[in-house]
């Protein structure tokens, strides 16, 4: 029988994993409108529960958080109120994090596989077993086909630095992030006008122009939060999306724009700007470069032709401009953070980020904001060896005009290794990362995978990656794991730092990554490069900011009080003139557009439409879809479909659809709605999973199959929205 | 101690439907799969030309003319005078469901693991513990406003002698609910009329109110359940109680 305080546990916890379920509901009226007293005086529970600070592992944004723990359980995950970044919030998936925790479905034990690869078919293996075959492959694999025959990928996570870390210890220039899916045209694009990379100083803006991004449902903060806040002080924002999001709904004005015409409207602004001359001609004059080519390339991008390009009207973009122009410097055109879409996306937010130059938004009050002071170090320093028999450089090298090193292009080294040149990679690290659900053409990823001699898997639960792999190795939940410092920049919301402890001990056989890099370190007789501790780490982090720990275990989290307008005061900016580049030398010089140029592109013609792909609120990417809480909100993806061509094929809203491109096909519902265009579906990402051991196998279709896989010529960067896909209702 | 009178006062225009209130109160509460507390109503818009959708977050109104605590035949579901909620006590509740029926707002189900009434409480026992209610503790966009309407000095006080606050309510079933929206409302029309148990006005007749607490379990309960049997038919839940899951799906 359960003790009283066990009772108390188990009902206000998990019943199922508990067990207790029968002895909750039969005491379960009690203590309803009392405090939680149950438990004999003197335990912790004569407070209810202890409460710890974490940092949210459920998207990229590391939010704040309280776990309120009883007896050794998360019974609850709260926002830390002090934790500006997130203004003290905590969202429907950050709430989740109890349940991944305690998956049933967690991966938690290494499993060697033993059938086919991707039929799922395991052997449980002991961390000895496990560790030596990883490094007796690491060491076999560096030896027939050089170190960089080895490739590494890390996920947006805490201890992906100690993969990274690991991958140049071992001697491999191959490592890949989430980035070449996500944002890198847009952080290439801002970093070849402004130097850097902006971070929006949304709460004080008073008019936002948002395009290619959907801040109300993709949760970004502060940006997010902070949109609304303005909005009730005042702020316009305006909308142009080719779906109907929920940012659209709050928008004060939503234009249903066409799919790939972003850069059309954008250059038709710069155009009203600049012949209105409603730019700041101050702040253009005094530090930007080549406003008089700009102003003769923009010539020729009128309203009335964008109109034509993107079906937003004329009257409407000059609208747009005009009112940009008087709400200067306080107003944005939004940067965004996803830009994986097309072959220019660079040189699309490379308009968004010209407009901003225009507007003279740059380093003040509600427009974009350079990178505050946080002050933390970089850790532990690595003596990276050298080893002299590797190749000169990545496998995708030179592939994309100026990809970032440290990234890749995930698309570009999968083609690389397909054709085995310039030379072979036989051996695949992935953690927390799961490419086979995020990145186009799954095809292509698992014939990648097919041709491995080795692929190792580190996660949470049992990704569509981790499925395909040779060895799974389980990761500890963030609720587990002692993880080093991480900066954040939040604009006028904060520049500052945070830290996890593990609030509950590991279940099962969890391990966190240092501890495998470590193992696998020692191995391959580099373990003097992984001889440390996350709390030597963290102390090399933090030495530049005395009292920063203290505030983090105090708070939850430590502020940098620096500088947020007016950084760039007596400062050069780092481009090649040293001044925002509306013309780009340095693109000039390597047979890149300068300038944005706008170029007709194909359209999904007769009888095909333009795939889009998106997420909500309660979606992030593949990681949560399985998620036992976040499942009773959404438990499958729909193709939105507009009711004109829905008709023209006899389609109706329920019906099940056949999507199909040149990449591949998907069973999916249709969705019929006027919320996308006529030419245009949309698909949410993170379903049709193939993994049997998720809770969401069987359920909904998977963009990656379907995504055709190019990229953007200039970063690299994934471009999933070239994709055209024909919807047919047939008998499956 | 001074008579609090409990209330959240919800400005809709803020909510994004992020269901983040949502998530919080399933954990807070361990409420069942499938079953929730709480609700954001007009989670599929439509698309509305010119003026920005209003979504609107809602739990039990916690009413000041409960018809839930009328049609309850156990006495389980009373207005606790202390704080002015309409709370249930589990041990006195027979799980007839009546109250579900009897709720305008649909706020009400059968918890699926306890076999008992369910419902928002303002978090209870969060309270107990110095917390605020989870919903409004979690809200990214600080929709949602608690506190005690007596207490001039809170905020939900202040937020309603500054604003225009409406009530949502059922045009036949007038409860006097406790929460409270600030200028738009979003979506007004999803209320019911309450299904009172006719039945049951002859029985409760026949009982003297003073003694009917305390003889629900033994002889009134039996009957209820009896009743029950006899007037609805069997796991046939109310409809808006069918309505209100199906908002909290979306």
């Amino acid at each position: 029988m359960p003790s009283p305080s066990e009772f108390r546990v188990s009902r206000r916890g998990f019943l199922k994993l508990s067990g207790a379920a029968t002895a909750a509901a039969a005491l379960g009226g009690s203590g309803h409108l009392t405090p939680v007293k149950t438990a004999q005086a003197g335990t912790k529970l004569e407070s209810g529960f202890e409460s710890k600070f974490t940092v949210c592992d459920m998207c990229f944004n590391k939010c704040s958080a309280i776990a309120r723990v009883v007896d050794g359980k998360v019974q609850k995950l709260d926002p830390n109120p002090k934790f500006l970044k997130s203004r003290g919030m905590l969202c429907a998936k950050g709430n989740a994090g109890v349940r991944q925790l305690y998956d049933p479905n967690r991966l938690k034990y290494p499993l060697l596989r033993v059938g086919a690869r991707g039929e799922g078919k395991w052997k449980r293996i002991s961390w000895s077993e496990a560790l030596d075959l990883a490094a007796e492959k690491m060491k076999a694999i560096g030896q027939k086909y050089t170190r960089c025959g080895f490739m590494f990928m890390a996920g947006a996570d805490m201890q992906s630095t100690y993969v990274h870390r690991f991958a140049k210890a071992y001697g491999s220039y191959n490592t890949l992030s989430h980035e070449s899916q996500c944002l890198i045209a847009g952080t290439r694009a801002f970093l070849d006008t402004f130097g850097e990379v902006p971070i929006p100083d949304m709460l004080f803006a008073k008019y936002c122009l948002m395009m290619g991004a959907n801040r109300f449902e993709s949760l970004v903060t502060p940006d997010s939060i902070d949109m609304m806040t303005a909005m009730k002080q005042d702020m316009k924002l305006v909308v142009m999306d080719p779906r109907y999001t929920k940012t659209a709904a709050k928008a004060h004005e939503y234009y249903p724009i066409k799919p790939h015409s972003d850069m059309a409207v954008m250059l038709a602004i710069a155009h009203v700007l600049i012949k209105e001359g409603l730019y700041d001609q101050e702040f253009v004059a005094q530090k930007t470069y080549g406003i008089e080519q700009l102003s003769k390339h923009v010539e020729q991008y009128t309203p009335e032709w964008a109109a034509g390009e993107s079906d937003v009207p004329a009257e409407a973009i000059v609208k747009i401009a005009r009112e940009l122009g008087a709400a200067k410097p306080a107003a944005m055109v939004y940067p965004g953070r996803r830009s994986s879409n097309y072959k220019d996306s660079t040189q699309v937010r490379r308009s968004f980020a010209i407009v901003n130059a225009l507007l003279g938004n740059w380093d003040r009050p509600g427009g974009l904001t350079a990178a505050r002071m946080v002050g933390l170090a970089g850790g532990v320093p690595l003596e990276e060896p050298f080893y002299e028999n590797n190749p000169p450089d990545r496998i995708d090298a030179g592939k994309a005009t100026l990809m970032f090193p440290e990234e890749g292009s995930f698309k570009l080294a999968r083609d690389a290794v397909l054709e085995g040149k310039p030379y072979p990679v036989k051996g695949f690290f992935c953690y927390h990362s799961n490419p086979m659900q995020t990145v186009a053409n799954r095809a292509k990823t698992v014939e990648m995978f097919n041709g491995m001699d080795f692929v190792m898997v580190m996660d949470v639960a049992m990704s569509d990656t981790a499925y395909m792999a040779d060895l799974v190795l389980p990761s500890q939940s963030y609720l587990e794991r002692l993880d080093p410092c991480s900066a954040q920049q939040g604009s006028s919301a904060c520049a500052c730092v945070v830290m996890r402890d593990p609030v509950v001990k590991p279940m099962f056989e969890a391990k966190p990554a240092l501890w495998v890099m470590q193992e696998l370190a020692g191995r391959l007789e580099l373990g003097k490069h992984f001889d440390f501790t996350v709390e030597d780490f963290r102390k090399a982090q933090l030495k530049g900011l005395p009292g920063a720990l203290e505030a983090l275990k105090k708070d939850g989290v430590y502020y940098n009080p620096s500088k947020l307008y007016g950084v760039y005061e007596g400062k050069i900016y780092k481009t090649k003139t040293h001044k925002i580049e509306l013309y780009n030398e340095r693109y000039a010089e390597m047979g890149v557009d300068p300038m944005p140029v706008y170029k007709k592109h194909e359209e999904p013609g007769a009888n095909r439409f333009r795939l889009v792909v998106g997420r909500n609120a309660i979606i992030t990417q593949s990681s949560s879809t399985s998620n036992s809480l976040l499942m009773q909100f959404q438990a499958d993806n729909a193709l939105w479909l507009n009711p004109k061509p829905a008709k023209e094929l006899g389609i109706e809203d329920g019906d099940w659809v056949k999507v199909q491109s040149p990449a591949g096909q998907q069973w999916i519902k249709a969705k019929v709605t006027d919320m996308t265009r006529p030419d245009t579906v949309y698909m949410d990402t993170g379903f049709g999973v193939l993994s049997k051991q998720l809770a969401i196998h069987g359920k909904g279709a998977c963009i990656a199959e379907v995504l055709v896989d190019d990229f953007d010529r200039i970063s690299g960067n994934m471009a999933m929205h070239e994709t055209f896909v024909t919807v047919s209702k047939e008998a499956a | 101690m001074p008579k609090q009178k409990l209330a959240m006062v919800i400005d809709s225009t803020n909510c994004l439907d992020c269901k983040g209130c949502m998530a919080a109160c399933k954990v807070a509460n361990n409420v069942p799969d499938g079953e929730w507390r709480n609700w954001i109503k007009g989670s599929d818009p439509q698309r509305r030309a010119g003026k920005p959708v209003v979504f609107q977050p809602g739990n039990c109104m916690q009413c000041d003319k409960p018809t839930c605590v009328t049609a309850c035949p156990t006495g389980a579901t009373y207005k606790n005078e202390a704080d002015g909620t309409v709370v249930i006590n589990r041990t006195l509740c027979i799980g007839c469901g009546q109250c579900l029926a009897a709720c305008p707002y649909g706020a009400r189900f059968k918890n699926k693991d306890l076999g008992v009434a369910d419902k928002c409480d303002f978090c209870a026992e969060r309270r107990a513990l110095g917390l605020e209610p989870a919903c409004v503790s979690t809200c990214p966009t600080k929709s949602r406003k608690f506190g005690d309407l007596n207490d001039p000095s809170s905020e939900v006080a202040k937020l309603m002698k500054s604003g225009k606050p409406v009530q949502i309510a059922n045009e036949k079933t007038k409860t006097d609910p406790n929460i409270y929206y600030l200028g738009e409302t979003g979506p007004a029309d999803w209320t019911v009329a309450a299904k009172m148990p006719d039945a049951f006005d002859f029985w409760r007749g026949l009982a003297d109110p003073v003694v009917k607490v305390v003889v629900g379990l033994s002889g009134l309960g039996v009957l209820a359940m009896l009743g029950k049997q006899l007037i609805m038919p069997k796991d046939a839940p109310p409809e808006e109680h069918k309505d209100r899951k199906e908002a909290g799906h979306e």
